[in-house]
């Protein structure tokens, strides 16, 4: 055989062998679920909260079985890995990440047995669901902690991606600030993707550098972004899960975290029971999605209440975008009397007066 | 423009550049014997994920350098063998250890991730007070420092030694170092390992020092950029120590200019630093073409 002959049966030997994987043959999990990650779970982050939520799920179903794909790019690339998932077995996949949303939709139109749950985006089918924190307004108490919290009456927030959502929840933060401290601003620097580190700590250290002793961040992982505050002695508010707090022993202020489990647990038992509804879930705090994180050492007791009664205030219904609202450029955007309500999340490119940035 | 901006877009330069500093010096020399290399990005990953990994057992960033160095070595000598050896074509070989790199530095940094290490520590000039802006604008830590004197290093062997005057021979005209009694393989496997280990060394700086953390592909295409910045260079050392300042300065710049609330579309403020690349190599780089290497991308094979 020519050398190429043999390498090629070679390379067709190893793919025989890894494709007759293992056998089947074990007792019938009542469902299989699919979830893919856009990064790793260990990023004391979204990706963490996400398969907390996922191993809530797990444990409350017995039996239920788990396949799970890390670092899956929010390209063509996730379709591929949730077909192979599809293969498997599974009948419900979780898409966690934002930009999964085509590839996830594509699939349930070709898989019309198959349920799919998206999280961040919008998208509907008669088997395709959509689910989120409405995090716009729980951002509102982390703002009341910052604003009482911060000497130099400047905040800082790193911003992955500006998309209206990430506005939003900068413009709540600045809103909550302002209503304990009229003299508190936020500035934002956006760093274009939701997971760069080596541009996170630089923004962290651009803020800081400008005079903010606050900092929080709409990013993935909250951690480098922590761990530069904590190195230069500044507090920070952490975001997406709320595990961070072990990377700022000092510095720790509160935080925002997601706890997806009960929705997960729910939509599980849906598919098991066949009462699958999709629907497009936004829940706050105080609804089951959301929750604050503990608060660190340095909040005094006066500052906890505040923040504990804004955050109950805002899941008993608060709605803090409730006009007359004027933008950082003096327009304004809502009008007395009106409110803009979960529907016009996605709707914010405009930064609240306060804040110190370009929103588009 | 208040000092605190100055200040800061000083410190956030020195400290990116660093890591493309290292890395375009790699690729200087790899360049200079003949050889380009377009897998520093896999290099700086591997290199990246090896230092956190060995920070992350032993406790020691020290050690974790060392890791990373002797990983990006290894790595690059794969590489070596198929380019100097197999002949393999460069761009190709080169291309494929980019996407080697990143596989296999997320297998070695995969248990890692999350792990909370002692990185570098910051050394200031003693006797300046800790919070001012001298403090500031002086503490770096070890890589940052040596990352000078390696530029000059690098310099003086590439033009004053007789190695490097073999080496660049090798790189213009390998039969000519034939001829003249060099050995133009083992010269290239020689400037192919120092580039793996500039290039390790590279990757280790951003996750030991500016991140203290490791991610996949965490470099995020700065590998690429040193290879713009070799022909920024002209090859040169010297010059590279200007091109990494330009291109580290530009994103700190926009990041400070955000902070600072300038009234500028931040996807454009985003964009900045790539643009500049470009504009770079558009204005110098192809009239710099004629400054390489006259045999880059070719290996010598041979009399017969």
């Amino acid at each position: 055989m020519t050398r190429t002959g043999m390498m090629m049966a070679g390379v067709w030997a190893l793919f025989a062998v890894l494709a007759a994987g293992p056998a089947a043959a074990q007792d019938k999990p009542p469902l299989i679920v699919g979830a893919i990650y856009v990064g790793s779970v260990n990023d004391y982050g979204y990706n963490r909260s996400m398969k907390d939520g996922l191993e809530e799920m797990k444990k409350a179903i017995p039996g239920l079985k788990l396949i799970e794909a890390e670092n899956v790019p929010e390209t063509a690339e996730s379709e591929r890995v949730m077909e192979g998932m599809i293969q498997q077995g599974a009948k419900l996949i979780f898409a966690t990440s934002f930009g999964h949303q085509q590839f996830a939709f594509n699939l349930a139109k070709t898989h019309p047995d198959v349920y799919f749950e998206h999280a961040g985006g919008w998208m509907q089918a008669p088997n395709f669901g959509n689910f989120f924190g409405a995090t716009q307004a729980a951002w509102y108490p982390m703002g009341v902690a910052a604003g009482k919290m911060t000497k130099s009456n400047t905040l800082g927030f790193v911003v992955g991606v500006p998309i209206g959502y990430a506005i939003g929840n900068v413009n709540a933060f600045e809103m909550g600030a302002r209503s304990v401290n009229p003299k508190a601003q936020t500035r934002v620097v956006v760093t274009g993707g939701w997971s760069d580190k080596a541009k996170e700590a630089a923004a962290a250290n651009a803020l800081i550098d400008q005079g903010a002793d606050v900092v929080t961040m709409h990013v993935d992982s909250p951690a480098t972004i922590i761990q530069v505050a904590e190195s230069r002695g500044q507090d920070s508010i952490g975001f997406q899960s709320v595990a961070a707090e072990q990377l700022a022993p000092k510095g720790w202020l509160t935080g925002l975290g997601f706890t997806w489990g009960p929705f997960m647990t729910e939509t599980a038992q849906s598919v098991i029971a066949g009462t699958f509804k999709p629907a497009m879930v936004r829940e706050g705090l105080g609804q089951g999605m959301m929750a604050v994180a503990p608060f660190g050492p340095a909040v005094p007791p006066d500052v906890r209440t505040l923040v504990t009664a804004a955050a109950d205030k805002v899941g008993q219904g608060f709605n803090p975008f409730t006009g007359p609202i004027t933008d950082n450029t003096g327009v304004v955007r809502i009008p007395a009397g009106e409110s803009w309500g979960g529907d016009k999340m996605g709707n914010f490119d405009w930064y609240v007066e306060g804040v110190i940035g370009k929103a588009k | 423009m208040n000092s605190a901006l100055i200040a800061g877009v000083v410190t956030s330069s020195i400290m990116s550049g660093t890591s493309l500093l290292y890395a375009t010096l790699g690729e200087i020399i790899g360049e200079r014997a003949g050889i380009v290399n377009l897998g520093i990005e896999g290099l700086m990953l591997i290199g990246a994920s090896s230092g956190f990994a060995a920070a992350a057992l032993t406790g020691s960033p020290y050690l974790g350098i060392a890791a990373a160095a002797l990983a990006g070595a290894a790595v690059n000598l794969v590489f070596a063998y198929l380019v100097v050896t197999r002949h393999a074509n460069q761009l190709a070989a080169g291309l494929s250890l980019m996407f080697f790199g990143v596989g296999l530095s997320a297998l070695i940094g995969g248990p890692f991730v999350g792990a909370l290490i002692t990185g570098l520590p910051r050394l200031s000039i003693p006797g300046l007070d800790p919070g001012g802006i001298g403090a500031r604008l002086a503490s770096y830590d070890l890589l940052v420092y040596l990352v000078l004197p390696t530029s000059l290093l690098i310099w003086w062997l590439i033009f004053r030694t007789r190695w490097g005057l073999g080496l660049r021979t090798v790189g213009e005209s390998p039969s000519v170092a034939f001829a003249a009694g060099l050995r133009p393989h083992v010269l290239q496997y020689q400037a192919l390992a120092w580039a793996g280990v500039l290039a390790g060394i590279a990757g280790a700086h951003i996750s030991l020092a500016l991140t203290l953390s490791w991610a996949e592909g965490m470099t995020a295409g700065r590998g690429f950029i040193a290879i713009a910045l070799v022909i920024f260079a002209k090859w040169n050392p010297l010059w590279a120590i200007a091109g990494a300042l330009l291109f580290g300065g530009a994103e700190a710049l926009q990041l400070q200019l955000q902070a600072a609330g300038a009234d500028v579309s931040p996807f454009i403020m985003t964009m900045t630093p790539y643009l500049l690349t470009l504009l770079v190599l558009v204005l110098w780089g192809w009239r710099r073409q004629s400054a390489a290497p006259a045999a880059l991308g070719r290996t010598f094979v041979g009399v017969e």
